[in-house]
């Protein structure tokens, strides 16, 4: 700490260019950031999904006759069968997309990690219209609790003919973090109720709850083969699978690593060059300190501090710049696209430090040693 | 003026040697930022690629009323031969409309790598082949009507396990036999193919999805319009293939083009800065120079001039080894995706992108170094060390 001032002082000693230096790592470790902390979210979708977890749907498409719920639970191992089905339309004018899940009254014990009271459940199922706002979409469509709107879905048509689905808002609710956009949750029966008759008594997905979490890929096989020669084969689909981000047949963290790995390597270059030229410039002062004492090591220090400095501060601001816009991007994509948010843990943090630390080091090496070897009686008369 | 800047740039150039890691700064900045945004971009690119392809102009396709993907839609029994002798659509050789009853529907797959996807399978009816003339057979045979057969795209046969010709595939009603590999040069490749009435009654459902026409006239699309929506029987609505794709296209590759541009654009404003400190520091280096020049009668504007061309000439470097880079790790490369398979796309229009992004990078560059270089004092300069 003693010699702070001195490595502070060395880098300003070209205002522009510290700055400069130090606002192209910020930006490259904000890639970082993203990248890094994308895979942290997948990492954290992947760990939190639960392994007792299914999702049953038609294996061709098309919705599912509620009535296979019962046979579902009759599988041996599995605890209870919730229905939810999608109503997918807009608000006023088709830019402005939703989507609500349509809960039956099981969900709540089959997702018990969602952040929603008994309280808040039960007023959806007091109030068929009711629904459940995440806080963001809340916000987004200048929703309250009170508050009766219209959702237009043209794909799933009333019994009465039109596709006007009427909700009334019966609370604003926590949002989810892997819902990246938020969430609307209505009232299944109020859907099944009210749709073409053709379509009554089906649902698009079951959530199936098994009793043994070690168990459920076997339950699931059961699930499929079970209903394979039925009017309606199902697939099923393991939560733990369904929340891996590699099924979607490519390995999108590894695009991420190499992304950020192409961030350090320009910012390996630019310090690299930025402390060699540094130590060529300031040869004949490193000379004077060793002069007065300083020891090799001491002076090998010193530019290593000078290399680090930038890199250090530059990876923490990337890393806060990566987290602010990770909070911004959803408010900017268009509603519907729901892409994954970078998530900045700690860890995300800790691999930015330790390649920016990496970083200084190797551009501040070979700088380094020839400070390390330099006749001081040379380097001091300049030649 | 011209003869000016040509002689203080070409100086410029032969002590860019001597300033060779310096410089690489710009190269390597650029080329890292290029190559990273077109990797990123060949995939919406790509994807973008197979949809236009599928969209011919001489195509309508007619699907419910607010359906925006074929999924969604259903077209009954009864509307489909009314939505068949519609004016506007082409014959065939035999007098009979070029109208196909289309069905849409998703099947799971196992990837090549073991993973569990889905892909779709389409119901192709008796004029299928009429309206789809790019649809060729490259392997086996056809798929016969009325026969639980499929076929499968060449895509689909590189990307997934159990697509060769005689392997099953597993349908309601039993095990289907893989009869015929075709191509379309277009999304179709990664899917599976049948007979529209035989695949209905296998997966019990009573709609089909869509009619696709061959338009008798690529103008023929505003009769066929009218007729659709003046029939009070039809609640349909019709949209030129093509346009029909481009809409498709833009919704599906939406957020990964965005997600690209995000990082091109991050990685832009970091290597901006880096040039900004080369060419700062290049133009501090060559101080004496350009003053010397200056004295000697060289006017400002030409040496403003040559710094930016510098600077230019660095990042356009830079921006076409990385897109090099990228077009020869991706470009063609079969990929997939979710349920879609398409060739990933390096294209000249994105290797302009990146040159015009790398373009953009030096000028903001190179300006502000520029100015200080043309407005340093000469006798100042010239007396530093």
């Amino acid at each position: 700490m003693k010699y702070f001032p001195l490595v502070w002082a060395s880098v300003m000693r070209k205002p522009t260019r510290a700055i400069l230096t130090l606002l192209s790592v910020m930006l490259a470790f904000t890639l970082f950031g993203l990248t890094i902390g994308m895979n942290a979210t997948f990492d954290k979708l992947k760990e939190e999904a639960r392994d007792d977890r299914i999702f049953v749907f038609a294996r061709f498409g098309g919705l599912v006759p509620i009535a296979m719920a019962r046979q579902i639970e009759s599988v041996p191992g599995v605890k209870m069968v919730a229905a939810s089905s999608g109503i997918g339309g807009y608000i006023q004018d088709p830019k402005n997309r939703v989507f609500v899940q349509m809960m039956d009254e099981k969900v709540a014990k089959v997702n018990p990690e969602y952040p929603i009271t008994p309280a808040q459940w039960q007023m959806i199922r007091d109030n068929r219209r009711g629904m459940l706002v995440s806080r963001m979409q809340a916000d987004r469509w200048h929703l309250k609790a009170g508050d009766t709107f219209v959702i237009a879905s043209p794909m799933v048509k009333k019994i009465d003919g039109t596709a006007s689905w009427t909700f009334q808002v019966a609370a604003v609710t926590p949002d989810i973090s892997y819902m990246s956009q938020g969430y609307m949750f209505g009232n299944f029966d109020y859907m099944d109720k009210s749709r073409t008759l053709s379509d009554q008594s089906k649902t698009g997905q079951f959530r199936v709850l098994v009793s043994d979490g070690s168990k459920t890929a076997e339950i699931a096989q059961q699930i499929e083969s079970k209903f394979a020669n039925s009017p309606t084969p199902l697939q099923s689909l393991t939560e733990k699978v369904a929340f891996d981000v590699s099924n979607t047949g490519m390995d999108i963290a590894a695009v991420d690593r190499d992304i950020a790995l192409a961030g350090m390597f320009m910012v390996l270059f630019l310090t690299a060059n930025g402390i060699a030229q540094a130590v060529r410039e300031r040869i004949a002062e490193f000379a004077t300190l060793k002069t007065i004492g300083f020891s090799d090591n001491g002076v090998v220090a010193l530019v290593f501090a000078e290399a680090a400095l930038p890199c250090l501060l530059g990876a923490g601001l990337g890393v806060g710049l990566a987290a602010v816009l990770s909070n911004a991007i959803p408010r900017f994509l268009p509603p519907g696209q729901g892409l994954p948010i970078p998530t900045m843990t700690v860890m995300v943090l800790v691999w930015a430090v330790i390649a920016a630390a990496l970083i200084a080091f190797a551009s501040s090496a070979l700088p380094a040693l020839r400070l390390k070897r330099m006749d001081i009686a040379t380097a001091l008369s300049g030649r | 003026m011209l003869r000016q800047i040509f002689i203080v740039s070409s100086l410029n150039f032969k002590s860019l040697r001597g300033r060779f890691w310096q410089s690489m700064v710009i190269v390597v900045g650029l080329a890292a930022t290029i190559g990273v945004m077109l990797s990123m971009l060949s995939l919406a690119t790509g994807m973008r690629q197979a949809y236009y392809n599928a969209g011919d102009p001489g195509r309508a396709i007619v699907v419910s009323k607010g359906a925006d993907q074929e999924g969604q839609s259903a077209i009954t029994r009864a509307m489909a031969p009314m939505i068949a002798v519609a004016p506007g659509i082409a014959k065939d050789t035999d007098g009979k409309p070029l109208a196909d009853r289309g069905l849409n529907m998703g099947i799971p797959v196992l990837r090549k790598d073991g993973s569990r996807g889905q892909t779709t399978m389409r119901g192709l009816a008796e004029k299928g082949q009429g309206v789809r003339p790019e649809l060729k057979i490259v392997a086996g045979r056809m798929f016969e009507r009325g026969k639980r057969e499929l076929i499968v795209g060449t895509g689909a046969q590189n990307m997934y396990q159990h697509m060769q010709l005689g392997d099953k595939v597993i349908l309601p009603d039993g095990e289907w036999p893989i009869v015929g590999v075709f191509t379309t040069g277009d999304l179709l490749e990664g899917q599976l193919l049948g007979d529209t009435e035989t695949l209905l009654t296998a997966t019990h459902k009573t709609n089909y999805n869509s009619v696709l026409v061959r338009l008798a006239s690529p103008d023929s699309l505003a009769t066929l319009k009218t007729a659709m929506t003046t029939n009070s029987a039809l609640s349909v609505t019709v949209e030129r293939h093509s346009d029909w794709y481009k809409r498709v296209a833009s919704e599906q590759t939406f957020g990964l083009a965005l997600l690209g541009y995000i990082v091109g654009a991050v990685m832009a404003i970091g290597a901006l800065f880096g040039c900004l400190n080369t060419m700062y520091s290049a133009v501090s280096t060559r101080g004496r120079e350009i003053a010397t020049l200056r004295a000697l009668g060289y006017g400002a504007f030409p040496v403003a001039v040559s710094v930016i061309l510098e600077a230019v000439l660095l990042s356009v470097g830079g921006a076409v080894i990385g897109a090099a880079i990228a077009w020869a790790l991706y470009d063609g490369k079969q990929d997939v995706f979710g349920g879609m398979i398409f060739h990933l796309s390096v294209s000249p229009a994105q290797f302009e992108l990146g040159v015009i992004w790398a373009g953009a990078v030096a000028l903001l560059g190179g300006l502000l170094p520029s100015i200080r270089a043309a407005r340093r004092p000469v006798v100042e300069a010239l007396r530093a060390t």
